[in-house]
């Protein structure tokens, strides 16, 4: 009767054990393709973050802002993000991940600094404009009342120049 | 002695010239001229950062270093991306006439971003291991990619041949994409002594 009820009590265990060991053997795969598409994953969001932040820059340098810095942090971006590729290749996925969300905190980083930049900029574009539309425009205005005042003079002293000259009689060959 | 006439085309000519010297600073904010041709460029220069001594007989477990550049002349940033390939003979090329890349996968990449007129260049240091007829891998700055590429006798030149070549891609801000830039450069690798 002992012998009976031990065996009751034995199988579900065993039963139990069985689906464990199975389930864990199932769950081993997932996790191995898992860090596969955390680290595909993670070069993804770095790769949009990284072309997002050279777009910002390249309108920044457009409006006129002086990008020097932001390429060179750009460029530290990018070469963590191709060795982020290159450890995704021989598939070392933890290392991917670390340097691609290393290149996401840059990237993002420098779009602030981007948006930041080219909004000075395009302030200061508007203020040169309109300085040298003011200056192009009085400039310009005073230059021409000076010129049509001395045409009024050259013109006074043209006149006055032909009035004192003498009349030239022309003698006829002829005769 | 002139005709107050002519004086009259002297002085409008004068004035014409003037207001356009005033007005060219504005002009210079607004009118934009046409810059000169854009291009990019790619190179490999050899050890001694000449274009010579370029590893060309090469041995399994050795290495080599080649250093690669790429200059901007485009007018302003871009953002690069050198892809290194390897391939054997029978393995297709870039075709520059289609302006095509090769399909083959990368094997390591550089990611660059360069301003106008800026130039950039790194070393590439890469060694094989496998023998003449099968290279597993090759290992580009220190990492080791597995290639497992095969190479057929040649006989016409008498060697087992791979070549390791780098392409040139340009990311397009219109279309938001990676273009193949139709620069290619590459270092034929004879492995016949391995």
């Amino acid at each position: 009767m002992k012998g009976l009820c031990g065996r009751f009590v034995k199988a579900p265990l065993l039963f139990l054990l069985i689906i464990m060991v199975f389930s864990l053997s199932l769950t081993r795969l997932p996790f191995c393709v898992s860090a596969g598409d955390e680290a595909s994953s993670a070069i993804g969001e770095a790769d949009d973050a990284l072309r997002r932040a050279f777009e910002a820059v390249l309108e920044a340098e457009r409006a006129g802002a002086n990008v020097s810095d932001l390429i060179v942090k750009l460029d530290e971006a990018g070469g963590l993000l191709a060795e982020a590729e290159n450890a995704y290749r021989v598939g070392n996925f933890s290392e991917a991940v670390s340097r691609a969300e290393g290149c996401s905190i840059l990237a993002n980083g420098v779009v602030g600094e981007a948006l930041s930049l080219q909004n000075m900029a395009l302030a200061d574009a508007q203020t040169a404009f309109w300085q040298n539309l003011t200056f192009s425009c009085f400039g310009g205005a005073a230059f021409l009342v000076v010129l049509f005042f001395v045409w009024g003079w050259f013109k006074r002293v043209y006149a006055q120049r032909m009035l004192s000259m003498k009349p030239e009689v022309a003698s006829d060959v002829e005769d | 002695m002139l005709k107050i006439e002519d004086y009259k085309v002297v002085f409008a000519s004068v004035g014409l010239i003037g207001v356009l010297l005033f007005a060219s600073s504005t002009l210079g904010l607004v009118l934009r001229l046409p810059g000169g041709e854009r291009f990019s460029e790619l190179w490999v220069l050899g050890p001694g950062h000449m274009a010579e001594d370029y590893p060309f007989n090469v041995k399994a477990d050795v290495s080599y270093l080649v250093y690669v550049g790429v200059g901007n002349h485009m007018g302003s940033s871009a953002y690069y991306v050198v892809y290194v390939k390897f391939r054997n003979q029978s393995e297709a090329l870039p075709n520059a006439t289609a302006g095509t890349p090769s399909p083959l996968n990368a094997t390591a990449e550089y990611r660059i971003f360069l301003q106008g007129g800026e130039s950039w260049e790194a070393p590439l240091t890469f060694s094989f291991l496998g023998n003449q007829s099968l290279i597993q891998s090759l290992i580009v700055n220190n990492v080791e990619f597995a290639v497992n590429k095969t190479a057929l006798w040649d006989g016409e030149n008498n060697g087992y041949y791979y070549q390791l070549f780098m392409e040139l891609w340009i990311y397009n801000v219109e279309f938001q994409a990676f273009e193949f830039h139709n620069r290619f450069v590459g270092l034929w690798l004879n492995m016949t002594g391995v």
